[in-house]
């Protein structure tokens, strides 16, 4: 057992677990709709245990006889009925709130329900659920919300995540889709992809897309890749029936809710590609009002609900320490495991003509000028000759991760873009001399011949493996 | 190990205090913290049997459901602690307790000496020398009440008659099967409860409209008052002026068979004897036959009815009658009276005609002489039963409540309409009898008296045969108890109204918030997913507590987990998701194959050895203790889940995988090494970091 930092601060001089839980476990009453929110450092965990009462974690049900274990995580424990709290651990801040959004984010999921009711009794596709905000707004904890709701109503939306800032069942830097049946790990953001073992959570089958930069309005890989993920959610709908019924919920990036002179030409993107019937426009007036004033005048056919939902008070900025040291703890979960669910990795060496890399052409230097208002999709369409540069590895790439795709290295640059991803591989050391590169990779086994992309985001994550 | 074992008692202890009633939810409850904390069964089991023998009386019984529910759902080690004391526990209760009561009580231990329902476990729940104890207990108990009645003058009392056979129970979950419940069943059963409350017929005072109609006088005179030959005269009086008629209009069908049915009718009245209380119905029917103004055209053809018809014609007959006309009659009573005892010799092999009817009266008052016995009818098991019995009764009523009111127009459309459907074939008769097999026992018991016409008439309306009040509202369709249990618990489409606006949203709307908890009452306490309260819902939660056992594998840490590949484009676009809860079905390539192998490989056991190196040796796979526990095949204490080999002792699945390098074992006994809590290994957890 390694103490971990900062539990042990008062206590110097290692002692059972047991009893350095039972001095700092304290309980907490709640009243009727109203939250505990909590913000826990990487360095701290916090526990919590429902004592009496009910309560939910970002509308998933805390169980009654479980505790849960939080450590970098800002979240809030809210209740419907009131409840009593056994908190043990110390949070970086935590106060009780009982002004939240969660009647009106409740009826959101009602108001949906409403349209799931219709598509299974008409056989229409259920709801297509698109939510965008600035951020920081609670894009995320919206979305899980409204898809804990729907998975306790006993459906299985499709949740579609957008926001390559911040991974959905897979890494930073990915673009996921991913049917929910079961409920959302509370410990472990959304829970896990699967393993070859048991997971005391079901696992989700995600599809992951590689998209490689941290924000959708650079390059020209956003696009494309919304309108591939579009394609497969459209076709998975097709005929699974329940997630049809159910429809799906897709979380942005801030991002794209900037907008440019009231021009969101990613949200415009998306709406169209998925179909989006529901808008949920979370704190920003002017960014509702201007998709508003767009889309209350669409033909009934395609209609699209526009609706403002108030940003919750316990919203926190997240700066960008605390974000990255959220990608890496992702990207640590994706190799090792989260919590209890320790993997175990595996570590091979492969020469660098094994390696088939293909990095992402730096799209930053010309960020400003790709896509100013007025460069229509033809533009990103046509040019695809020069989306990847073969890249040889060279010490450069240490540290790095490697998006492992479905693709041939020899399949064209457009197929390698849409092809989803297998996996992801860490590169642990690079030995220039000799021309081997030491990896890290989720399953034994050789380092498959597939076209392998590299781009600039997630960062680098030293010292993953030491 | 002390403290916990303390703290896990007192929280069971609490949450005991609470249960005052036989509550589903609780002691679900209460087994899953039992089934949860098999490591402290000792201190659960103590408090448990302290908390029987302390409270009070009433609440004995809903606490000796836990222990059935716990004994049933998680076995052992509770078997063990609690079969040691259960005498006492059982028969220190059982003394107590008033009558009804220990009937219950009885029906519990019927349940012990036999298997868990749907177990594959064909052991008894408690070992039969425990409950053989218990029963021979109970024999001398009956015997001396039975003396003491007899000097008492009281032998009409026989509460002590042995508890009524009840059917092996067909569910696992349940604390206790309700059919032999007698009060409880009634009254706090929640599944029960569920299905009779929309009906609204409990207790029997809860059906005032039908018994207030003015034109069921019958029920109060005394049963002998019919005579007989009057009756033969008024009746052959009938039949003249109905053959009249008919000469009149011999194409009329409907006077036809009408006519036909008096001379059945006639024939029974001369070759048998009927009980009073038919012969009084059957003199009231045709009391009410003969008065009408049109006497030529006016009868009444009971006999064209054909009971079963499945092509009902209620909903355009229903008009013709004013509400205040008679809701219950002859027909009814005739039509829903209990399966045949005495075979008639009535040639109604081809119309369904009045002795058809008679026929299936037999013992008709007494089919339903308790509310205990009225019980069984509700059951979902039965849920079919109803459809096909809810169409015939407005049927059959309808004719007999023409006399009362009709006009002779009316009358013969209604008859029109009869012989129309008469025309169809009718479903054979004792359908719908199949479907209540456990009212048949019954139909021979206890003897006639005026009050069981009500309960008749109470159990004819739960089960929605009668309409549920005097306008014989046609139209109310025949509701099986299954779509009444979905409106129930359903929680989908009953009253969303949430516009999809900005302003909808910022509208408090609390009542909704029911549809996420109150609507599924059943929690897992592992991960908090929440069930129906349903028998469905129930089976869903027992494979999803089943999927945690097995995902709970403490082997699985040994073996190098490690993350899987994302599956592909077009691999995810095929992919269906597996709910755990569902029952298995080989979708997305995955097969159940591996449970039946492993069921035997855990069922394996070695006696415990007596050599004491041995026993207190790990297994050297997995290096965890084995449990003893008391095995009552072997009639010894034996280790579950373990094999020999070369003089030392392996767990069966760890051989089983060490030797064959087997693909993912499910969980050996969970009762032994599954049972920790999650609390605990979070606790565990959090400290571990990972020492790569």
């Amino acid at each position: 057992m390694i103490s971990l930092p900062g539990l042990h601060l008062s206590n110097p001089t290692p002692e059972p677990p047991s009893t350095a839980e039972s001095i700092v476990t304290r309980t907490q009453d709640l009243l009727a709709c109203s939250e505990y929110r909590f913000e826990v450092p990487f360095t701290r965990t916090l526990t919590i245990r429902l004592l009496t009462g009910t309560a939910e974690f970002f509308g998933t049900e805390l169980a009654p006889s479980s505790t849960y274990t939080f450590t970098g995580t800002k979240g809030a424990v809210y209740t419907w009925r009131g409840c009593k709290l056994e908190i043990g651990g110390l949070a970086e801040s935590e106060y009780t709130s009982e002004e939240t959004q969660m009647m009106s984010y409740a009826n959101a999921h009602f108001a949906l329900e409403k349209l799931r009711e219709r598509s299974v009794q008409t056989g229409e596709l259920g709801p297509r659920i698109l939510v965008v905000g600035p951020e920081n707004a609670g894009k995320t904890s919206v979305v899980k919300i409204l898809t804990s709701y729907a998975v306790k109503a006993g459906r299985q939306p499709v949740v579609v995540n957008l926001d390559p800032r911040q991974g959905m069942l897979s890494v930073p830097g990915s673009v996921t889709a991913a049917a929910f049946s079961s409920i959302i790990d509370i410990e472990d953001s959304w829970g896990s992809s699967p393993i070859s073992g048991p997971s005391p959570v079901p696992v989700k089958m995600p599809l992951v897309y590689h998209y490689g930069i941290a924000n959708p309005d650079e390059g020209s890989l956003f696009r494309p890749l919304v309108t591939r993920m579009a394609l497969a959610v459209t076709s998975r709908l097709e005929d699974d029936k329940p997630s049809r019924q159910a429809g799906f919920i897709i979380d942005t990036s801030g991002a794209i809710s900037h907008g440019k002179g009231g021009v969101y030409e990613n949200i415009d993107h998306i709406i169209s590609e998925f179909s989006v019937n529901v808008l949920f426009v979370l704190g920003s007036e002017r960014l509702y009002s201007d998709l508003a004033r767009k889309y209350s005048n669409r033909p009934t056919e395609e209609a699209v609900s526009v609706v403002r939902l108030d940003k919750s008070g316990g919203c926190v900025d997240r700066d960008e320490a605390y974000m990255k040291q959220l990608r890496q703890a992702q990207i640590r979960a994706y190799f090792f495991g989260h919590g209890e669910n320790t993997l175990g990795p595996h570590s091979h060496m492969a020469d660098y003509d094994e390696l088939n890399i293909f990095r992402i052409v730096d799209a930053a230097s010309d960020a400003n000028s790709s896509f100013r208002p007025g460069n229509d999709d033809d533009d990103v369409y046509g040019s695809t000759n020069n989306i990847y540069t073969k890249a040889t590895p060279s010490p450069m790439i240490q540290n790095s991760l490697l998006a492992v795709t479905t693709a041939a290295a020899t399949d064209s640059q457009e197929v390698i873009r849409d092809s989803s991803v297998r996996g992801y591989i860490y590169v642990a050391d690079v030995d220039d001399v000799k021309k081997k590169v030491r990896l890290l990779s989720p399953q034994p086994g050789q380092t498959p011949s597939n076209a392998i992309i590299l781009g600039s985001f997630p960062e680098d994550v030293p010292g993953l493996v030491s | 190990m002390s403290q916990p074992s303390a703290e896990v008692a007192a929280d069971f202890k609490d949450a005991l205090q609470d249960l005052k009633i036989n509550s589903r939810p609780e002691i679900s409850n209460l087994t899953l913290i039992a089934k949860e904390n098999t490591e402290y069964a000792q201190a659960i089991s103590r408090e448990l049997e302290n908390h029987i023998r302390t409270t009070r009386p009433e609440w004995k019984l809903p606490a000796l459901y836990v222990l059935d529910s716990i004994v049933k759902n998680v076995g052992t080690p509770y078997t063990v602690y609690l079969g040691r004391n259960l005498y006492r526990t059982f028969m220190d209760a059982y003394t107590l307790m008033d009558p009804a009561t220990r009937k219950a009580m009885e029906g519990l231990l019927k349940t012990w000496k036999q298997p868990v329902p749907e177990s594959m476990d064909m052991r008894p729940v408690f070992s039969p020398e425990v409950t053989r104890d218990i029963e021979n207990a109970l024999i001398k108990f009956r015997t001396i009440a039975v003396q003491q009645q007899a000097l008492s003058q009281k032998p009409g009392i026989q509460h002590n008659m042995p508890a009524r056979p009840m059917p092996s129970v067909p569910w696992r979950n349940t604390p206790t099967p309700p059919q032999n419940a007698t009060r409880f069943a009634a009254a706090n059963d929640p599944r029960l409860r569920q299905v009779t409350l929309p009906y609204g017929q409990y207790p029997p005072s809860a059906t005032p409209q039908i018994q207030s109609q003015p034109s069921i006088s019958f029920y109060p005179q005394p049963p002998q008052a019919i005579d007989v030959e009057g009756l033969k005269a008024s009746l052959s009086k009938l039949i003249t002026s109905t053959q009249a008629a008919w000469a009149l209009s011999p194409v009329d069908v409907a006077i036809q068979q009408k006519l036909k049915a008096l001379l059945d009718l006639q024939m029974i009245l001369n070759t048998q004897t009927l009980p009073p209380e038919q012969l009084k119905a059957a003199a009231d029917q045709i009391q009410a036959m003969s008065p009408p103004p049109a006497p030529a055209t006016a009868f009444t053809p009971p006999a064209s009815i054909p009971p079963p018809v499945i092509a009902s014609p209620q909903q355009n007959t229903s008009p013709l009658f004013p509400p205040s006309s008679t809701a219950v009659n002859i027909g009814q009573i005739l039509a829903n009276a209990r399966p045949p005892v005495p075979p008639s010799p009535a040639p109604a092999a081809t119309t369904p005609s009045l002795a058809d009817m008679l026929r299936r009266v037999s013992s008709p008052m007494n089919s339903s002489s308790t509310p205990a016995s009225v019980a069984p009818f509700y059951p979902p098991p039965f849920s079919a039963a109803p459809l096909p019995m809810a169409i015939p009764v407005p049927t059959a009523q309808s004719p007999a409540l023409a006399p009362a009111s009709a006009t002779t127009v009316n009358l013969a459309q209604l008859l029109g309409q009869f012989s129309k459907s008469a025309a169809t074939p009718m479903a054979p008769v004792p359908q719908p009898h199949s479907s209540f097999p456990q009212s048949q026992p019954q139909s021979s018991a206890a003897p006639l008296s005026t009050g069981d016409v009500k309960w008749l008439l109470n159990a004819l309306k739960a089960q929605n045969l009668l309409p549920p009040g005097p306008p014989m509202s046609a139209q109310a369709t025949p509701l099986s108890s299954e779509p009444m249990t979905r409106q129930v618990s359903a929680n989908t489409g009953v009253h969303t109204d949430v516009d999809l606006t900005t302003a909808s949203m910022k509208q408090p709307r609390f009542h909704l918030i029911t549809k996420l908890y109150e609507a599924y009452p059943n929690i897992c306490a592992t991960c908090g997913r929440r069930f129906e309260s349903s028998l469905e819902g129930k089976e869903r939660k027992a494979r999803h507590m089943d999927w945690h056992f097995k995902v709970k594998d403490p082997d699985v840490a040994k073996r190098g987990i490690h993350r899987s590949w994302y599956i592909s484009e077009k691999e995810w676009i095929e992919y269906r998701e597996v709910d755990e809860a569902s029952p298995e079905q080989a979708v997305n390539g995955v097969t159940s194959a591996t449970a039946a192998p492993k069921k035997e490989t855990k069922d394996r056991y070695v006696p415990v050895p007596t050599d004491a190196a041995l026993v207190h040796a790990p297994c050297p796979i997995c290096q965890e203790k084995f449990e003893p526990q008391w095995l009552v095949e072997a009639n010894d204490f034996v280790w579950m889940d373990a094999v020999k080999v070369n003089g030392k002792v392996y767990h069966a699945t760890c051989w089983e995988e060490y030797s064959k390098g087997s693909s993912l074992a499910a969980p050996s006994t969970p009762d032994s090494v599954l049972g920790k809590r999650k609390a605990e290994d979070s606790i565990g957890s959090g400290k571990k970091v990972r020492a790569y």
